[in-house]
């Protein structure tokens, strides 16, 4: 089109659509008055907490002044407030460093989510119709409290149940003190990438039960069994910072990297050295290094200690584990295993790193145990280059332990939590309040958590977010976002020193919304029966004040609440831990004696990995992976991460099942096809990702999409491959092994641009060959 | 490429022809929000012919406020309601809450004063309107705090404020206007200065 008649068509087109127009008066809000002051056009920074996975990482939030829509007194208008605009990395906190993932930079999207909730609900329809209505906070609390009292009169406070997410904080804490007091039992923690697994190996090895801390920064050597440490696991930004210092921050030493996994992830991209290897077999492998180095006197033995003789064999130079059996094993040629245990034994430090899909088979135990065994031996516990563990600080309300369990109480992990509601009758659960955790979601359909949580008669949560568990809710109390409420952590791994994460509100409140712990309290003041004994705290902020007070304070002049508040947490160096002239409680060494239970001495030996269904009628290991993204699903709610390209495959938007570029052409299925992934459990479909970085027998497919509810960017998009999954787990943790599952795949028929990717093609090709 | 002639008067011919339109269809078109993010986008056609030949309401306040009254009492503009000048970029509009510390018990019984009460006990706050400004397309960032700092007296750029009781944009400050004074007082005159 030429200047001329744009110009003309625009002033036609214009002046109909004046005239269409007129006659709108502007739609104006009225101003409320503001409660605070801010210097228009001058930002300031105030700590907070990531509240996106538990690594814990600290923030630092840009407010400035802004309107905000908010509705007072039932009527809607304009208010100037100070609004978090912008999210960094705490640069002093220990484990964030002033660097913060892509996840964390769009956690700011949790506040001023378009669906999120402003209001306390009550179910208007039928449980898990997704009808709710309005309801004020009285009328919400008065519910509430109406079924604790239920629960109390009728004598069984112990049918109350308290589901909520893996993190350790006074928030825990304060649910712990609650359902102590109340007589319930302990909350039950959820997470599908939960660490149990790791961390029982932990205190089999070493008496920790606790996550492992790695000096990356000061290893010359890093082989990593299927561990995602750059991406999605442990505390990534921490390890990202240490990764990148032992690869570029040494004049002249660039450490090295392998990583083993069946996959290549985001992690595997980085190493020198990317070596597939059969599933569920990691722990032979490790032990096949250890058996070089002691068989060629690289290392003695007993360097490894009492972590290598819970092995069965060790004390003997791990007969059964030579080169060519674990070849045999493990698909890993035996000139490699040699190799790597001579450069293992050569460039010290060096430290193994285990997690993730080798922990989640059936032997997953075994696979970290025998790690650690090789960590032991490698002589990295403990040391600078290795692994250790985070001192940390003990919880305000004392730790609870398995012991607290009663004979009718429904048990502790989630799947037998699940079955003996169902079984149960009437069920052993009444009451259950779900507070950061989405097991209808992050749970196989096997496991039946919906059907479970619907025979519950009364299920009220916490949440910001109609999820799939929320919707199942009676009553829905919303929590404010973390940028609007106290927020405090205790990271269990990332740094050398005990951290306690502490933020004040940011900002005030944007919605109806009131902080889970103040209503807990709330709650707890009003019970007819009063909490024995009862709580000591009116509001959160009381509790978090009188714990803080209690830790060593930086210097005499300072004390420690006001520094805490303002540096955005306490940490202190080991010293400063063990110094007992402040007299609190607060520093113990680790969350559990360091002595190992001894029930759990008997030598331990490799058993095959166990895989559930038949391998001639689903060929393939399915394996699902914690999306660089969403981790467990947890955050497809943010358009951010929705529209944030994948870091191998450059897919966003959308599932995709990742195929071995041979096994694709065996099975005649070409990029973008959908495909059917079936198992004995169910079956999906998505379009296809062939890829060369998997194992021609593996299908790989990440987490998170597939959401029936949650928020409009989720809702309806892709598929769920935890669905599917077989509900098989590790014998001793009770923990889903979510990697024992066996698929058949299929090719259903050209897909209709399901698959969107960013980028073109998986590689790279010289020209004259495209 | 078309010479910059011809289209200049494609530009005006256009204009004019809408606006032609555009004002004879809506007589007071409405101002884009204060702060809001560039777009070429008006709500109506009127409003982008307006906007495009820089023509701008002015300021509906919600009633008279005398500002020759409270500069005659010697109420410093910078040191009690538009306070924030002298600390950031912006002058900021004083809320109710200041207009009530002192006519807590200054002047009660006037019916303006019982006006700004009400607001006050509604807990509403007044809704005054912005007089000067940047349009957003100018690209232009002004900082209030270093011309206070370099004692250029809000009068230079805001006019006789303490003879007018409603504030009126009667100085326009154009870029000849800003640069002007910059030159005479040897303050820093790049492009850079104030488009970043």
């Amino acid at each position: 089109m030429k200047r001329r008649s744009f110009i003309a068509l625009t002033a036609v087109t214009g002046t109909s659509a004046t005239l269409a127009s007129c006659g709108n008066p502007e739609h104006q809000l009225i101003r409320f008055i503001p409660d605070e002051e801010h210097v228009p056009g001058v930002a300031e920074w105030k700590p907070s907490l990531c509240p996106l996975c538990s690594a814990g990482c600290g923030l630092t939030v840009r407010i400035m002044e802004g309107d905000a829509e908010i509705i007072r007194d039932g009527q809607t208008g304009l208010i100037k407030m100070g609004l978090a605009k912008k999210l960094e990395g705490n640069p002093a906190h220990p484990i964030s460093q002033g660097k913060l993932c892509a996840r964390g930079q769009a956690a700011i999207q949790v506040t001023y989510h378009p669906d999120r909730l402003t209001h306390p609900l009550k179910r208007s329809g039928a449980r898990g119709s997704g009808q709710f209505q309005e309801i004020s906070w009285d009328e919400a609390t008065a519910q509430l409290i109406a079924q604790l009292d239920g629960l109390a009169t009728a004598g069984t406070p112990r049918a109350l149940a308290f589901l909520h997410g893996p993190s350790a904080s006074h928030r825990s804490d304060l649910v712990a003190a609650f359902l102590d007091r109340f007589g319930a039992p302990p909350a039950l923690a959820y997470e599908l990438f939960g660490d149990e697994v790791l961390r029982r190996a932990n205190l089999v090895s070493f008496g920790r039960l606790q996550l492992p801390t790695f000096d990356f920064a000061s290893s010359r050597y890093v082989i990593s069994f299927g561990a995602d440490f750059l991406g999605t696991w442990n505390s990534p930004v921490a390890q990202s910072a240490a990764y990148g210092r032992m690869r570029q921050g040494r004049p002249g030493v660039r450490g090295t990297f392998v990583q083993l996994e069946p996959r290549m992830s985001q992690t595997g991209a980085s190493a020198d050295e990317w070596i597939p290897i059969k599933p569920g077999t990691e722990g032979v492998l490790a032990l096949g290094l250890a058996q070089v180095m002691m068989a060629a006197n690289l290392r003695p033995a007993d360097a490894a200690g009492r972590a290598g003789t819970i092995i069965e064999g060790w004390n003997r130079g791990l007969p059964d584990y030579t080169p060519p059996d674990v070849e045999r094993t493990t698909g890993v040629t035996a000139a490699r295993i040699e190799r790597l245990a001579r450069a293992l034994a050569d460039q010290r430090p060096a430290v193994a790193v285990v997690s993730g899909a080798p922990l989640a088979h059936t032997n997953g135990l075994f696979t970290a145990i025998a790690i650690n065994a090789l960590n032991a031996l490698l002589g990295s516990v403990g040391e600078p280059g290795g692994v250790s563990f985070m001192p940390q600080i003990e919880p305000a309300a004392g730790p609870r332990t398995a012991a607290d369990r009663q004979p009718g109480d429904a048990p502790r992990t989630l799947s037998s939590w699940a079955a003996a509601i169902l079984g149960g009758n009437p069920s052993p659960v009444q009451v259950a309040l779900i507070d950061g955790t989405n097991p209808v979601f992050a749970s196989p359909g096997s496991w039946r958590i919906r059907d479970a949580l619907l025979k519950v008669p009364f299920l009220a949560s916490f949440g910001s977010f109609l999820d799939e568990t929320s919707m199942l809710a009676d009553l829905v109390l919303p929590d404010h976002s973390f940028l609007e409420s106290w927020t405090d952590g205790r990271p269990e791994s990332g740094a050398a020193t005990a951290v306690a994460t502490l933020a004040p509100p940011a900002m005030r409140p944007l919605h109806q919304t009131r902080a889970m712990p103040d209503v807990l309290l709330q709650v707890a003041g009003r019970l007819a029966r009063p909490l024995n004994p009862p709580l000591p705290w009116q509001t959160f902020e009381e509790m978090l004040m009188a714990s803080y007070a209690a830790l060593p304070a930086p210097s005499a002049e300072a004390d420690t609440w006001t520094t805490a508040q303002q540096q955005g947490g306490w940490w202190g160096g080991a010293a400063n831990v063990a110094s007992p002239a402040a007299g609190s409680r607060v520093p113990a060494a680790s969350r559990v004696p360091a002595v190992a239970d001894r029930s759990q001495a008997a030598p331990r030996r490799y058993a095959a990995p166990q895989f559930d269904g038949d391998a001639a009628q689903y060929p393939f290991h399915f394996l699902p992976y914690a999306s660089q993204a969403f981790l467990d699903g947890s955050l497809a709610h943010l358009p951010w991460l929705q529209e944030m390209p994948d870091v191998i495959s450059t897919a966003m938007w959308c599932s995709w099942v990742e195929i071995n570029t041979q096994t694709a052409a065996r099975l005649g299925i070409a990029e973008g096809d959908v495909v059917e992934i079936g198992s004995a459990h169910g079956t999906l479909r998505a379009p296809a990702l062939v890829s060369p970085g998997i194992a021609p027998d593996v299908i790989a497919m990440p987490v998170g999409q597939g959401h029936e509810s949650y928020t409009r960017y989720a809702s309806g998009r892709g598929e769920n491959p935890i669905r599917i999954l077989a509900p098989v787990t590790e014998p001793e943790t009770g923990a889903l092994a979510w990697a024992a599952t066996r698929v058949r795949v299929s090719r259903i028929g050209r897909g209709d641009s399901e698959l969107i990717l960013f980028a073109g093609g998986m590689r790279e090709h010289p020209e004259h060959e495209r | 490429m078309s010479t910059d002639s011809s289209g200049t008067f494609f530009r005006w011919a256009a204009a004019i022809l809408i606006a032609a339109a555009g004002v004879a269809a809506c007589r007071r078109a409405d101002a884009p929000p204060p702060g809001s993010v560039f777009t070429p986008a008006r709500a109506t056609v009127g409003a982008a012919v307006n906007d495009f030949l820089n023509i701008r309401p002015d300021p509906q306040q919600p009633f008279p406020f005398p500002h020759s009254t409270h500069v005659a009492q010697k109420i410093m503009c910078t040191e009690y309601c538009h306070e924030s000048v002298v600390k950031g970029p912006i002058a900021g509009l004083p809320s109710v809450k200041t207009c009530m510390i002192c006519h807590e018990s200054i002047a009660t019984d006037r019916p303006l004063i019982k006006t700004v009460a009400d607001y006050a006990r509604r807990g509403v706050d007044i809704s005054w309107q912005r007089v000067y400004g940047y349009a957003a397309e100018s690209h232009v960032r002004f900082n209030h705090a270093p011309h206070i700092r370099a004692k250029v007296e809000c009068t230079n750029c805001h006019g006789k404020i303490g003879e007018q009781t409603v504030a009126q944009r009667n100085v326009d400050l154009n870029m000849g206007f800003c640069v002007d004074c910059h030159k005479s007082r040897q303050a820093p005159n790049e492009c850079l200065t104030c488009h970043f």
